[in-house]
């Protein structure tokens, strides 16, 4: 390790001087932010995985009846809640790992409110029934407007900060946080191609139309698993995993191989979702074998994150923050060997159409994304604002509702999904189907109820969280006006 | 404990493999081999795509694409005809030859070249109606006549019952089918006043064993008989109802358009049926021989007879 690099890695140890060289407001804000926006959106998850359970829970209320709710939900956890977590580590990454000030303190309070603007009119809109239609890109094309705006003001914010770092090298996590921006970006520009039907008319026509239209749809929706929740939380990882751990990452090598192959291979794969449709045959074959082909490079992130802790295992017994960053990773190889298999076009007979992909989605989005966020957000909220954390025994309790929510919810989509695809194709003697669709919606009652189980216990550990958090964040702030006063009675002392 | 950042690593043999490469105080960097399970296993999903590509449609050339040495054959008019892999050919050559397929077509063509009178009378035959019409039954009428075909009062006609308005004979169910209803009752607000109304449905009531004021069920008569009303000229001079044009029977005590069974006392009956008279009542079936074909239809038919209340 050379001399410069050290003196430049030694960052101030007093905090209060870490505030002034790095841009934490901005920080907190967005960290505060995910939380919030964790609470409702799993709220609004576990509403409407109640409502599959028992309809009557609509109430003939047309702004919370599933077809709306569920982009409700969808929107504030994987853009409120997962977006919001991003913004915040990202630019907590980034000053740590640069040595260096966020750039422009405007620019990026900008992007605080110019997202959550963005989502607040999402979610009035959805209820009121206007969509776009196309999954997980539903705002309409003024609000498209919005987050572009915002987007590219991210990008410039954490591309300047970037190139004004006080390191010779950029830091890993950085690597896949940039990768994210800007892929992002093309995601959301391309997938967005559309024709306005009037200035004040929040309608507007896709550019394509038809399978074309499917394929850019989907090309779009998997690359936002692929880079927005994928590529970006390893970013995360990268950064709280060794800190936490206090543990060097585990191979160089294998961080440049796999981001690499990660994001070359997984703009390929979005057709995936498209097979046994009107997509042409070769399009499918390209899309199963790079998702195929994708499996090893994202387990590379994996082994990464859980190897980084050899040699201090004994940290899963001390340290619950901890076991939500590797219980994250666990399920981050999981749901990356869940997800190849189901893009072969023989299992996805099986499992495409049926809540067998809503359970690879939440083993995913539970199990990797809200776990590894879980548990940046508990390294990071008491270094924010200098304090312990309120109770390290909630987290424990967080981390128990959380995995027990998780494996009956996914465990529920499984019975679910495989039950479901195989009553759909069972024939009798007689070579007639053997079950209609409506027998298959009857059979899905009981694995409805307990996933709506499995949610609402995940629900209640990000509950516990939030109020974990807030006496977390009370504590500090009244710490910091206490030595506020007392500094000021000191000054008054001396004159 | 864990909220505090923690000591610096690389004590000892491990600072020699770290990078040398420091952020934030105390973040570094191993440079470990890939692991070896890893790498083969890389290599193993290459070799799994270049099989795949081998044997399906997989690259786009120009306006083609590599077709891959898979095969499919099926029939097409006369001829069998042999192409690259593809999803229409698979699908062409289910519906041709599948097992399950050619086992339903023969079953569905040797249920449907018999009478109805043979088809009820054989339990093999009986045995693939009702296997065969619980499928299509699901697929096509459960959405109206719901499970079982138990209906919903006021809305959709119970079909596991005894009352059949348009008769419930095996051809009649069939006709049905075939070229759909039209039901029509006309509303009597303007031509009968609301005393007459009640009047005329204390009498119906009264048909089927409901004990009504006995003044009102003389007046009620007069008024089903009489012209103003016209009652007697669809549902019969007894209320026996007239199948040829969907006029249900008012005297069995079976009750499609009125939820009579569902109310409280004899009061709250008469309103019921006096508000359905007062308003009438418009339904229509749709027609499925556009949908489903001959044979279908007629094992359909029989399917719905055996539900419960078939004649």
């Amino acid at each position: 390790m050379s001399q410069a690099a050290t003196t430049a890695g030694a960052a101030p140890a007093a905090s209060v001087a870490s505030t002034e060289q790095y841009n934490y407001a901005i920080v907190k804000k967005f960290a505060i932010a995910a939380v919030l926006w964790g609470v409702f959106g799993m709220g609004a998850g576990v509403w409407i995985a109640s409502q599959l359970a028992w309809p009557f829970l609509n109430f003939d209320i047309a702004q919370i009846t599933f077809g709306r709710f569920r982009p409700v939900h969808t929107t504030a956890v994987i853009f409120g809640f997962g977006g919001n977590a991003l913004f915040a580590t990202s630019y907590y990454v980034v000053q740590r790992t640069c040595h260096t000030r966020l750039w422009n303190d405007s620019l990026a309070t900008f992007t605080f409110y110019g997202w959550n603007l963005a989502l607040i009119l999402g979610v009035i809109s959805y209820m009121a029934g206007i969509t776009q239609g196309r999954e997980y890109a539903e705002f309409n094309w003024q609000i498209d407007l919005i987050i572009l705006v915002t987007w590219v003001v991210y990008f410039l914010v954490f591309t300047m900060t970037l190139l004004r770092r006080n390191q010779p090298h950029i830091y890993v996590a950085n690597w896949f946080f940039m990768s994210f921006i800007l892929a992002t970006a093309l995601l959301h520009i391309f997938n967005n191609i559309e024709v306005p039907v009037g200035l004040f008319h929040p309608d507007s026509y896709p550019m394509f139309s038809g399978v074309q239209d499917a394929m850019r749809q989907w090309w779009y929706g998997h690359n936002a698993v692929g880079f927005f929740l994928t590529a970006a939380f390893l970013g995360m990882m990268y950064y709280f995993v060794p800190k936490q751990a206090g543990r060097p990452i585990y191979s160089y090598k294998l961080s440049i191989i796999h981001f690499w192959a990660l994001i070359f291979l997984y703009m390929w794969v979005g057709a995936h979702h498209l097979h046994w449709t009107a997509l042409p045959d070769w399009v499918s074959t390209l899309a199963a074998t790079f998702s195929i082909l994708l499996l090893l490079p994202s387990w590379g992130g994996m082994i990464n994150g859980i190897m980084t802790l050899s040699g201090a295992w004994d940290k899963l017994r001390t340290d619950p923050i901890m076991l939500f960053l590797i219980t994250a990773l666990a399920f981050y190889g999981m749901s990356t060997f869940e997800g190849p298999m189901m893009s072969l076009k023989s299992v996805n007979a099986l499992s495409h159409y049926t809540d067998w992909t809503v359970g690879h989605v939440h083993s995913g989005a539970l199990g990797w994304v809200a776990m590894i966020t879980f548990g940046s957000l508990y390294h990071l909220i008491p270094r924010l604002w200098n304090v312990n954390l309120f109770s390290l025994k909630l987290v424990y309790v967080h981390f128990f509702l959380a995995t027990v929510g998780i494996v009956l919810y996914i465990t529920a989509m499984w019975v679910a999904g495989i039950g479901q695809g195989l009553m759909l194709r069972a024939f009798d003697q007689y070579g007639n189907l053997a079950y209609t669709f409506t027998e298959s919606v009857v059979f899905l009652h009981q694995p409805y109820v307990v996933r709506a189980i499995g949610g609402g216990l995940f629900l209640t550990g990000m509950v516990i969280m939030a109020f974990n958090i807030f006496m977390t964040v009370r504590s500090g702030i009244k710490a910091e006006a206490r030595a506020r006063r007392e500094a000021i009675e000191a000054e008054a002392r001396t004159a | 404990m864990s909220t505090q950042d923690n000591k610096k690593p690389g004590q000892g043999e491990d600072e020699v493999k770290t990078t040398g490469h420091f952020w934030d105080r105390d973040l570094c960097e191993y440079n470990n081999p890939l692991p070896r399970w890893w790498l083969w296993g890389f290599y193993a999903t290459v070799v799994f795509a270049l099989v795949y590509w081998i044997l399906y449609p997989a690259w786009p050339i120009g306006d083609g694409f590599t077709k891959g040495l898979a095969s499919v054959t099926y029939e097409h008019g006369d001829e069998e005809v042999t192409t690259h892999w593809n999803t229409r050919a698979l699908l062409y050559r289910d519906m041709q030859t599948g097992e399950h397929a050619v086992r339903q077509r023969d079953m569905l063509e040797q249920v449907a070249g018999m009478e109805y009178a043979e088809i009820l009378q054989d339990a093999d035959a009986m045995s693939f109606v009702n296997a065969y019409g619980q499928g299509a039954f699901g697929t096509w009428c459960v959405a109206c006549h719901q499970v079982g075909g138990a209906g919903v009062i006021g809305q959709y006609p119970n079909l596991s019952n005894d009352h059949w308005k348009w008769g419930g004979k095996p051809e009649q169910i069939e006709e049905a089918m075939v070229l759909g209803r039209i039901g029509y009752m006309p509303g009597y607000r303007d031509r009968l006043s609301e005393q007459q109304i009640n009047d005329v449905s204390a009498f119906v009531l009264s048909l089927n064993g409901y004990d009504m004021d006995a003044d009102a069920v003389e007046a009620g008569e007069r008024v089903y008989s009489g012209h103003d009303a016209g009652c007697i000229q669809c549902h019969g001079a007894a209320g026996q109802g007239i199948e040829s044009i969907g006029a249900p029977n008012l005297t069995n005590d079976l009750w499609g358009l009125v939820d009579v069974h569902g109310a409280e006392d004899d009061q709250a009956r008469l309103q019921r049926v006096s508000r359905f008279v007062h308003d009438g009542a418009e339904r229509e079936m749709p027609a499925f021989s556009e949908f489903l074909s001959d044979e279908e239809i007629k094992v359909l038919a029989a399917y719905v007879h055996s539900l419960g209340g078939g004649q």
